[in-house]
């Protein structure tokens, strides 16, 4: 059983404070200096290379969709600045808004590739909208960065083998994992389990996956109470005070973007978290500054699994010291996972188009390039991000922390001692795990590699 | 006969005479513009035939309905569960199906919402139309939730199984077909509606929206044509779900969801309620309205938030009533 991790050299592997150092790669996100810039080989035409982008520009999310429009329009500003792609082809972006609907970002999709013909498409926040825009992505033929809507059932079903289609952000199984682990680690005693979740498939996921996390390190643990408000719901009390009855000794809330923030605004007025330890998987996933100071010291605040601008901590890890400086000097606001993960998926490109362009020289076509970014890893400023070839997705190693209120900023950010981050080799299903309908029934691989395998 | 012809609108001279053109335009765009245009339009004209059969209700029969999402869902999801759970992948059958099954409910739904009028009928079909979003929303084990049902062109068959998708360019070919079978389905339904509106059952329904009580002493059985009107309004905006299945590509609950009641209610009142034509270029309108808006703005729910003001308080006729007005100054008839 090589796919097997035992709760003793799982707890083992455990690293606390900052990443594992990784191997020095040649390719990273971020500006090369001037003197390390790549000549390209052959000829390159002048032509603007032109991505679309869609995100939450409106509505509760766009906590979280803002902070991806600017991680990629730093990015492509960077790359212009050294001349473009192969120091020729300037990035072009046509953005536009999410908060649509599903079927109306069909059409964009659609208009941005047929009308506007579009190089890449990139973007994407909402779980409810990769699985409808990674098909139409495949049979159009677009390259495709998605840098959220990280449900697994994206690569499980909808797209099981993809061509096209990326995603670097983290898998979504890892949140509600994450937060097990990290929810484990500081409440051990913890045996009653409550749930708060936005009634779509993300918050499914992230109750089913914590769950069973934390009931392999927690033995005896149940759920006892579960509360589902509707994603881009403004009223919780209802949902609070059954929570508050329910009397649960840990609450796991996947509530994101606004919806997390009148969340936790109105649970302060019932003294919820005076009665409950709480863990979160997006409390740190939107805009920084869009939590308050009057959010509680000591929540567990998930960030999506990816990334939090204070972690790799100053000092540590240049390449999130210059992001986030370079970040903040542009928009004014410290980036947050989403800002990562666009500002990481532009430079990706960069790295595999530049690499296909010293194979074959002049511009390479798509398949060249996705030929690279298969199996690519790159440093960025989260850390190490790797792209598994079988399934065209990018896993990078978890984060997750404990609030505290630092004089430093106008918001809360993580506890220094409190951060962990955990291998995502040991939290999710390894490479060509059966997926849902093959062998067994599960909701995604992950929760069958879980059940079948971790901890045992 | 002169006289006749301006009591009940134009003649059919006239009218062959205007559709002609545009019948022989619709049938030659596909070669002239790109496969973007070519799908784009057919989303118009499918929604067209929802709002045709929505006016049916609102135009001609007074009733306002809010919950049509419900009719076109029905006619989607009868598509996608038949891709899911029965495999099929022919467009006949899934009309057939389809209709079957909108049929039905629309009957149900019908027999309990004709026996209100105004307000009251306005907010039982709401209710009901949310009931089956609940549904389609919470038994995501069965309907895929917010994930949806997905229905691939990939495995599509026409004109049972004469044409398929298969091999390079599948998309554009599949574009190119699919126009011409919606166009022709949207055709029938348009000539339909045409003969309905203009049958004495038509007329009877028109007395009805103008003087219900009149309507009665007269003889007619107002619940049960109001409860036909349902039931063949309901019925055209399930064919349209059933055709927007493969062009979309996916199924999931906002079909369902209240405001696409509401903008299959702004498409008619865009092209205008009072006249035939205009649920038909309010829907076609509308699709590139949205598309176009969503494209060049953050703000495209102001922006249509500011159209729908200014028709109504500027253009209470539509785009198809103002023409006729403009056109009716210009040949110097009222």
């Amino acid at each position: 059983m090589e796919n097997q991790v035992t709760r003793r050299n799982f707890l083992n592997s455990m690293a606390v404070g900052a990443a594992v150092a990784v191997p020095a790669a040649t390719y990273f996100a971020g500006p090369r200096p001037a003197h390390a810039a790549i000549k390209a080989k052959g000829n390159i035409p002048d032509k603007p290379f032109k991505t679309g982008h869609i995100t939450f520009l409106t509505g509760p999310a766009s906590l979280i969709g803002e902070p991806g429009r600017k991680g990629h329009l730093l990015a492509a500003e960077e790359i212009n600045a050294e001349g473009g792609l192969l120091g020729k082809r300037k990035i072009e972006t046509i953005i536009a808004d999410e908060a649509a609907g599903t079927d109306a970002n069909v059409k964009e999709l659609r208009r941005m590739k047929l009308s506007e013909n579009i190089d890449m498409f990139t973007g994407v926040i909402s779980s409810g909208n990769t699985p409808a825009l990674g098909p139409v992505a495949e049979e159009l033929g677009v390259l495709t960065l998605f840098n959220d809507g990280c449900t697994d059932f994206l690569f499980d079903k909808a797209v099981p083998k993809p061509k096209y289609v990326f995603r670097v952000t983290n898998i979504q199984s890892a949140d509600g994992v994450t937060s097990a682990v990290g929810a484990a680690k500081a409440w051990p005693q913890a045996k009653r389990i409550g749930s708060i979740q936005p009634d779509y498939s993300y918050g499914r996921n992230v109750h089913e996956h914590f769950t069973l996390a934390f009931q392999k390190l927690v033995p005896g643990a149940t759920v006892v109470s579960e509360a589902w408000p509707k994603l881009g719901a403004t009223d919780f009390t209802p949902h609070i005070t059954k929570l508050l009855s329910d009397k649960p000794e840990v609450l796991i809330c996947g509530l994101w973007g606004g919806d997390y923030v009148a969340f936790y605004k109105q649970a302060l007025r019932y003294g919820l978290f005076d009665k409950m330890k709480v863990a979160t998987t997006l409390a740190f996933g939107g805009q920084p500054h869009a939590i308050g100071k009057d959010h509680p010291e000591g929540v567990l605040a998930g960030c999506h699994a990816n990334y939090f601008f204070t972690h790799p901590a100053k000092g540590r890890w240049p390449i999130n010291d210059s992001f986030v400086e370079r970040y903040y000097k542009r928009w004014n606001e410290y980036p947050s996972f989403e800002a990562d993960g666009a500002y990481s998926a532009l430079y990706l490109l960069k790295a595999a188009v530049e690499k296909a362009n010293l194979l074959v020289g002049g511009w390479p076509e798509d398949d060249v390039i996705i030929s690279l970014l298969e199996g690519m890893g790159m440093d960025v400023p989260a850390g190490y991000i790797y792209i598994r070839p079988d399934n065209h997705q990018g896993y990078k190693d978890t984060v997750i922390g404990m609030t505290k209120n630092d004089p430093k900023y106008d918001f809360p950010v993580w506890d220094p001692n409190s951060i962990i981050t955990i291998p995502i080799r040991d939290i999710t299903a390894p490479p060509n795990w059966p997926k849902p309908g093959t062998s067994h029934n599960e909701s995604t691989a992950a929760a069958n590699w879980l059940k079948t395998t971790w901890l045992t | 006969m002169a006289n006749n012809a301006s009591r009940t609108g134009p003649s059919m001279l006239l009218i062959l005479a205007c559709v002609i053109p545009i019948l022989v335009m619709l049938v030659a765009l596909p070669k002239f513009v790109d496969t973007y245009q070519t799908q784009l339009l057919t989303y118009g004209l499918v929604f067209a035939i929802a709002a045709l059969g929505f006016n049916l209700l609102l135009g001609y029969t007074g009733l306002l309905s809010f919950g049509h999402s419900a009719y076109f869902g029905l006619g989607a999801y009868s598509a996608a569960f038949m891709v899911r759970y029965l495999g099929i992948g022919s467009m006949e059958l899934f009309i057939l199906g389809g209709l079957l099954i909108t049929g039905l409910v629309t009957a149900a739904f019908g027999y309990i919402c004709v026996r209100h009028t105004r307000i009251f009928f306005g907010i039982l079909t709401l209710a009901l139309s949310q009931v089956l979003w609940t549904l389609a929303y919470k038994f995501f084990w069965v309907t895929g939730g917010t994930d949806g049902l997905r229905v691939a062109f990939g495995n599509l068959t026409l004109l049972g199984g004469l044409i398929d998708f298969k091999g390079r360019d599948a998309y554009q070919s599949f574009t190119q077909y699919y126009y011409y079978y919606v166009l022709f389905l949207f055709c029938v339904c348009t000539v339909l509606m045409w003969v309905i509106v203009h049958s004495p059952f038509g007329k009877a329904l028109q007395a009805i929206r103008d003087n219900e009580t009149r309507a009665q002493f007269l003889g007619v059985r107002i619940r049960h044509y109001r409860w036909l009107a349902f039931l063949i309004s309901g019925s055209f905006t399930g064919l349209a779900g059933i055709l927007w299945v493969p062009l979309n590509g996916l199924v999931t609950p906002d079909i369902l969801y209240w405001p696409f009641s509401g903008e299959i209610v702004f498409m008619t009142v865009l092209g205008g309620f009072r006249t035939f034509t205009g649920p038909i270029v309010g829907a076609v309108v509308f699709n590139y309205l949205k598309v176009y808006a969503v494209a060049s703005t953050a703000y495209w729910q102001l922006l249509l938030g500011i159209v729908l003001m200014v028709l109504v308080l500027a253009l209470p006729t539509g785009i198809v009533g103002m023409i006729a007005r403009i056109a009716g100054k210009f040949t110097g008839r009222a």
